[in-house]
């Protein structure tokens, strides 16, 4: 179907000159092969078999919903739902926002949870820090993203002492 | 493509809607129900959208083992200590600024979006719908902005008081604006006296400044905006003169503030029951002296009477605000009372503001004692429901409280108070965390010191540590009655709770608590006892172990170093830590450290009660620790103790296991014999002996310490006196 869609740009290009840093050009899209069933969502055993995973690493995409569940809760992707793709940039942004502002501290997935205009944000972090600086972060993550997404964002993190105590296997 | 809805398969619900429109909607309900058929419907209750929500969260009340809501629900994130609590909450709320700051300071990027087509990027977006105004930027009012009345009307409306007056003088000043706006403007301005108010949004930082707030102080702008925005209105209006009165009571200006009224008196303007409010709070200001005060007070409402001005409780609150800002005395007293029978006849009940007023009048800290609580409590606890009226309700509760505890010091009140506040929504009027604080310090006292046990531990169960800590004082005082109650266990534990409090530093609370634990240690069960010798062999290694972490150099230049134990809180640790028979106890390294810190004199002072330590000395002995029996009977002789000569005689019979007689006799002997033939440990004790019978010790004193240390059981090797 992305292929498809590549061609349909293709096609529309020559005709409407479309300015350089449009939106349509700039974008790469992403085609993959057929392969991608196979490999998508899983990790490559390591050469010494140190690779650590977390539990929700180490479960393979089709077990969603049976052993781990989704990292973003929204009705936007059911059908009908509202917002799809302002909803998918928001949970990137907030992903990021996270990493970035967390820094080396968030050892597990960001979880992202809304329910009516609350947006809920979930993760493990390392104690690698003051409990201090740590409350500073969080009114900060949240003031932040509440104004930038303009609904209230709560937090709720939980501790752990360091990253091997996420780590589920080693492959 | 869903666009076109097939009504067939929608057509049940599409009727479900259309019944309910008409049944529901269109019907008339019932008002009052008379219905044919004797089934009525009860009339139709109109709710909040929140209605719901403050139904299911009054269910669920607050839980006494969780953190307070604005900590992170997290082990490592609650704050167990007064200090750590304090810290982290003002953490969240600096980040909670740095972020407000961002989002001012680059408030074009929170209402853009990037990724929009570039002949969009620039138009507004709000991503709420609807849109949410907390969260919006606010708008920057500077020097080159382009304004109208609506900014201003805005400004007002928010009460952005700087951006407003600028906003202000942008339109030009007083000429160009309607009166309207120039009325809500002089409002404005007398409310806040032409300072930004203190922001909502931070309380975390507002309870900090906050005892410093109330003072009172004439701090009213003469001939400010304010006043140039009055004279420039033209009819002046009943609304304008009240509000600068208000505004020149509220900030003490109580002559300019009279001189208005007067005149607005005479001009025959309406004038409105705030105002004398106001002025009824001031009267302080104008007279001096009791006698000149009541009588000033009396013509205002008598003025008040005349100009047909109902009086409503704010009223009675200002009156007793200020009688009780006057000082004491039976006069005064009795005149309060007569002002609140007088509300009374009005029916006027007294507010909680009133109440509170009352309460710093009659309950002085040196005064009389008055039991005027009790009555207050009679008529609030038959209320349905306090309902918070003005920002002094919340004052209350914790002088009532104060009031329990230092002027009644009784419980019952202070339980009866407690059950007031807990009782339906009144917790909300407790006040901001550093009055609950305050609140609870006195609750704690006052079950400390008159409760019987076991509703003072019901209470420490249930407040320490996610609602309370006990401060410093409270501590000694919770200390005090579990000694009183002989709980040994407990005791055990408030070391642990000293510790996580982060007051295991002061001295003079580590003594008190290793004086209530051996005053309490003999009549323990067996487990008990060991659980207080493990808390007092910590209390000991506590002080090594901070040592340790800062580093041995640093120690002394830490800014706040450990302080010394005193040389009786050391005896009390090695009595409770000698209490064990067993020879290979922990236990006994601890007394052996006890007794070298004792002797390198590095506990403050001398034991006053020595006969501890000779009956550590027996113990050691029994036990099989002759070092640390020697060590004992070392320092005793070393300090001068008569008790060295009995304990060292006692010891040497214990060890040598023969009487009494044959030692005395053998001591008789000359030292240089006795080196050979006796244990090392042995022979320190005859040293010791000596030295206390001559005041001299022997030529080999050095030597013989050192054979001791060597022999003894402990591995340190102690240090030449």
């Amino acid at each position: 179907m992305n292929i498809a869609l590549a061609k349909l740009v293709q096609s529309i290009s020559p005709k409407v000159q479309l300015l350089p840093w449009s939106p349509i050009t700039s974008s790469q899209i992403h085609t993959s092969l057929p392969l991608c069933r196979i490999v998508s969502g899983k990790y490559r055993i390591s050469k010494k078999r140190d690779k650590p995973l977390t539990y929700e690493m180490a479960n393979p995409p089709h077990y969603i919903a049976h052993r781990k569940t989704w990292n973003s809760w929204n009705t936007s992707n059911i059908k009908g739902g509202l917002r799809r793709s302002e909803t998918a940039i928001e949970d990137e942004f907030i992903r990021r926002f996270m990493s970035g502002t967390w820094h080396g501290l968030v050892c597990s997935e960001v979880i992202i949870k809304r329910q009516f205009n609350h947006i809920r944000v979930a993760a493990i972090v390392r104690r690698a820090v003051s409990p201090t600086k740590m409350y500073f972060l969080l009114g900060y993550s949240e003031e932040l993203l509440a104004n930038w997404l303009q609904c209230p964002v709560t937090l709720e993190l939980q501790t752990v002492d360091s990253f091997q105590d996420v780590v589920f296997k080693y492959i | 493509m869903y666009s076109n809805i097939i009504l067939s398969r929608r057509w049940p619900q599409f009727t479900c809607i259309c019944r309910s429109l008409t049944t529901v909607e269109g019907q008339k309900l019932p008002q009052s129900s008379k219905s044919t058929d004797g089934i009525s419907p009860p009339p139709r209750i109109h709710r909040n959208p929140t209605d719901i929500l403050q139904a299911l969260s009054a269910t669920v009340g607050r839980d006494p083992t969780a953190a307070h809501f604005k900590y992170h629900d997290d082990p490592y994130l609650i704050p167990l200590s007064n200090f750590r609590k304090r810290s982290y909450a003002l953490s969240a709320e600096a980040g909670r600024k740095a972020a407000a700051w961002v989002r001012d300071e680059h408030a074009v990027w929170f209402t853009t979006r990037e990724w929009d087509p570039p002949s969009k990027i620039k138009t507004p977006y709000f991503n709420a719908d609807p849109r949410i105004d907390a969260y919006a930027p606010k708008p920057i009012y500077n020097d080159e902005s382009k304004v109208t009345e609506e900014d201003l009307k805005y400004t007002i409306s928010n009460a952005l008081l700087e951006d407003s007056i600028k906003v202000f003088q942008l339109l030009g000043g007083t000429d160009t604006i309607n009166d309207d706006l120039k009325l809500n403007f002089l409002q404005l301005l007398c409310f806040c006296n032409e300072k930004e108010p203190d922001s909502l949004e931070w309380l975390e930082e507002n309870w900090f400044s906050a005892n410093t707030r109330e003072r009172q102080l004439t701090t009213w702008k003469v001939g400010g905006l304010a006043d140039k925005i009055f004279a420039s209105l033209e009819p002046k209006t009943p609304e304008a003169y009240c509000a600068l009165i208000l505004g020149m009571a509220k900030h003490y200006q109580a002559e300019r503030a009279y001189a208005l009224t007067q005149e607005a008196i005479e001009k025959g303007i309406p004038l409105s029951t705030n105002v004398f409010n106001a002025l009824l709070g001031c009267v302080g200001f104008m007279k001096e002296g009791t006698a000149l005060r009541t009588e000033e007070l009396k013509k205002l409402l008598s003025q008040m009477a005349q100009l047909d001005l109902t009086p409503n409780d704010k009223t009675l609150s200002a009156c007793l605000r200020s009688v009780s800002a006057w000082g004491s005395g039976k006069m005064l007293q009795q005149f309060a009372l007569q002002i609140v029978t007088e509300f009374r006849n009005l029916g006027i009940e007294p507010g909680l503001a009133a109440y509170y007023h009352l309460l710093c009048l009659f309950c002085k800290e040196r005064g009389p004692r008055v039991d005027i609580l009790s009555d207050i409590l009679n008529n609030l606890e038959k209320r349905e429901k306090l309902i918070p009226k003005e920002p002094t309700d919340t004052n209350f509760f914790i002088t009532a409280m104060g009031v329990c505890n230092d002027h009644l010091q009784n419980y019952k009140m202070a339980e009866r108070l407690h059950a007031l506040l807990m009782k339906g929504d009144n917790y909300k009027l407790v006040g901001d965390a550093y009055k609950e604080s305050i609140y609870y310090r006195h609750l704690v006292t006052v079950a400390c010191r008159h409760a019987p046990f076991e509703k003072t531990t019901e209470i420490l169960d249930t407040l320490v540590p996610n609602v309370y800590v006990p401060e410093p004082s409270v501590m000694e005082e919770i200390i005090k009655t579990l000694e009183i109650a002989g709980a040994g266990e407990r005791l055990a534990q408030a070391w642990s709770q000293l510790v996580v409090f982060g007051v295991a530093k002061r001295v003079k609370l580590v003594e008190r608590l290793l004086n209530a634990m051996c005053s309490c240690y003999d009549h323990q069960s067996d487990e008990v006892k060991a659980n207080m010798r493990t808390a007092a062999c910590d209390i000991l290694k506590y002080g090594q172990r901070t040592q340790e972490d800062g580093g041995p150099i640093a120690t002394d230049t830490l800014r706040t170093p450990m302080p010394k134990l005193s040389a009786n809180a050391v005896t009390n640790v090695l009595q409770l830590c000698s209490d064990v028979k067993d020879n290979a106890a922990p236990e006994w390294e601890v007394v052996f450290e006890g007794l070298q810190k004792l002797r390198k004199s590095e506990a403050a002072g001398v034991p006053s009660n020595p006969q501890t330590l000779a009956n550590v000395a027996q113990k050691a002995t029994a036990a099989g620790k002759l070092g640390v029996a020697a060590a004992a009977v070392q320092y005793l002789a070393e300090n001068g103790f008569e008790e060295a000569i009995a304990a060292s005689v006692e010891t040497l019979a214990a060890m040598l296991n023969r009487p009494r007689e044959d030692i005395e006799a053998m001591l008789q002997q000359k030292t240089a014999d006795l080196d050979q033939s006796l244990h090392p440990s042995a022979f320190a004790v005859v040293e010791a002996y000596n030295l206390a019978k001559t005041g001299v010790g022997s030529s080999n004193m050095e030597a013989s310490n050192n054979s001791t240390s060597s022999e003894s059981d402990s591995d340190t090797t102690s240090d030449d006196e």
